[in-house]
């Protein structure tokens, strides 16, 4: 072989090889390490979120003080997700919820908070969207399917933290949904796939779990009547503001859809006293919506219904 | 039998909107389209039957008419998960029971509605409903 021919090969193999690298990095591989007792020695380190929490004040009385964390419920702030105070919740013990976590789309369930995403400063292609929403009388949640980010952390059902090493697992009772943060290091996917959680990773600074989120699914949106774009991202920061309440700052930025990031804050309060338990949402669902028209179905069930 | 709630929406969407901000977080999957929310009524039965099941619970219970028969009723609650952190359990109505509801009516003719409170023979009184009590 003469020697322009070896460096051709070389050269041939040495792009090959190349090639190769940057086809694993396309696909962005993962290798989920096994923890060491050292990964796990090091949770006992991390705040305890351990547990199960719900929205504001939610659930039985428990009798003594509300802290004062619940008591304001919601605050948004900055430019948008105005929040909408729930109607009689003082009486439910309840947080207002704010449009932080409106749920998804055309008009469900989060259609309170901010109206069709009022407060939020909205390019004008997405202004132009939201002036000719027209509501319908239900949204895809009456159908079961769940509001993914962000109205998905603002159900009025409990949601479990679990802290393993790189992992922090959030199981949300309300339609059976979970969110994958991983803590190990891994970046944002280049490319992610379209997901009702979008594709989150987390890290920590000081008490602070920032957790990032981007690919969002086309059924999620950022308010009722204001959609998101492939840019969407979400930043959250967990904290414990005292041993069982957490605080929970949420930015959506959007350079397509909003002028400027919004920010809003909401706060759960943990409650030792109860497990996560079960809500298969098609378990024996009787509304329904179709192209916008909604449905219930009122007969009654059979004296021998075994439910 | 399936109702299609679609006539009614027509006169009060903006009020409905109004109304479901106010209470929609409350409601995971719930849909409100089916009730008016700005109404409010109360009937006095005995329970015919339950459904202790997501994503509501369903209530049925016969109101003597002026027939001198009975009419069925089915109320719309909140879930069972949502119910059972605020006082329920799937045996709290048992079949026969009286109890007195009050509720947000179906918006077509039908009787029943959303449940918004409960009080039954023994002064006990149930809240938590699908609507925010």
């Amino acid at each position: 072989m003469t020697t322009p021919k070896r460096i051709l090969l070389a050269t041939g193999a040495a792009v090959f090889i190349a090639v190769a690298i940057g086809s694993l990095a396309v696909a962005q591989q993962v290798i989920t390490k096994p923890p060491t007792a050292a990964d796990w020695a090091a949770m006992a380190k991390l705040p305890d979120f351990n547990g199960v929490w719900e929205r504001g004040g939610g659930g039985a009385p428990r009798g003594g003080a509300t802290p004062a964390a619940n008591a304001g419920g919601q605050a948004a702030r900055g430019a948008g997700a105005a929040a909408a105070p729930r109607g009689g919740a003082a009486a439910a013990g309840g947080a207002p919820q704010a449009g932080a976590a409106p749920a998804r789309g055309a008009g469900g369930a989060g259609r309170g908070a901010g109206g069709r995403g009022g407060g939020l400063q909205l390019t004008p292609e997405y202004e132009a969207k939201r002036a000719a929403y027209k509501a319908p009388e239900d949204n895809e949640t009456a159908n079961c399917l769940p509001p993914g980010m962000p109205g998905i952390m603002g159900q009025p059902y409990p949601m479990e933290f679990l802290l393993t090493p790189g992992k922090v697992t959030i199981i949300i009772e309300a339609y059976t949904q979970v969110r994958h943060i991983y803590t190990d290091g891994r970046k944002l996917p280049a490319d992610p796939d379209p997901h009702y959680f979008g594709n989150s990773v987390g890290h920590w600074e000081g008490d602070t779990l920032v957790v990032e989120t981007v690919g969002f699914g086309p059924n999620t949106n950022i308010a009722p009547g204001v959609g998101h774009s492939d840019k969407m991202k979400i930043v959250e920061r967990f904290r414990l503001v005292d041993p069982d309440n957490m605080s929970i700052e949420t930015t959506i930025t959007d350079p397509v859809v909003l002028l400027a990031p919004t920010t809003s804050t909401s706060n759960l309060r943990r409650h030792r006293e109860w497990t996560i338990t079960e809500y298969i949402c098609e378990e024996n669902n009787r509304n329904s919506v179709n192209d916008g028209k909604a449905k219930i179905n009122v007969a009654i069930p059979s004296p021998n219904s075994t439910r | 039998m399936k109702i299609n709630i679609t006539s009614a929406l027509r006169s009060g969407i903006a009020v409905m909107c109004l109304v479901a901000a106010a209470v929609a977080p409350l409601a995971a999957h719930h849909s409100f389209a089916a009730f008016n929310m700005t109404d409010e009524k109360t009937v006095v039965g005995t329970v015919k039957q339950v459904e202790w099941t997501n994503p509501h619970i369903w209530i049925w219970i016969d109101v003597p008419n002026d027939k001198g028969g009975k009419d069925a009723f089915g109320f719309e609650g909140m879930s069972p998960n949502y119910l059972e952190r605020r006082g329920w359990s799937r045996t709290t109505l048992k079949i026969g029971d009286k109890i007195t509801v009050t509720y947000h009516p179906l918006r077509e003719g039908n009787t029943g509605g959303m449940f918004m409170s409960g009080k039954m023979e023994t002064g006990k009184i149930l809240t938590g409903g699908g609507s925010n009590n």
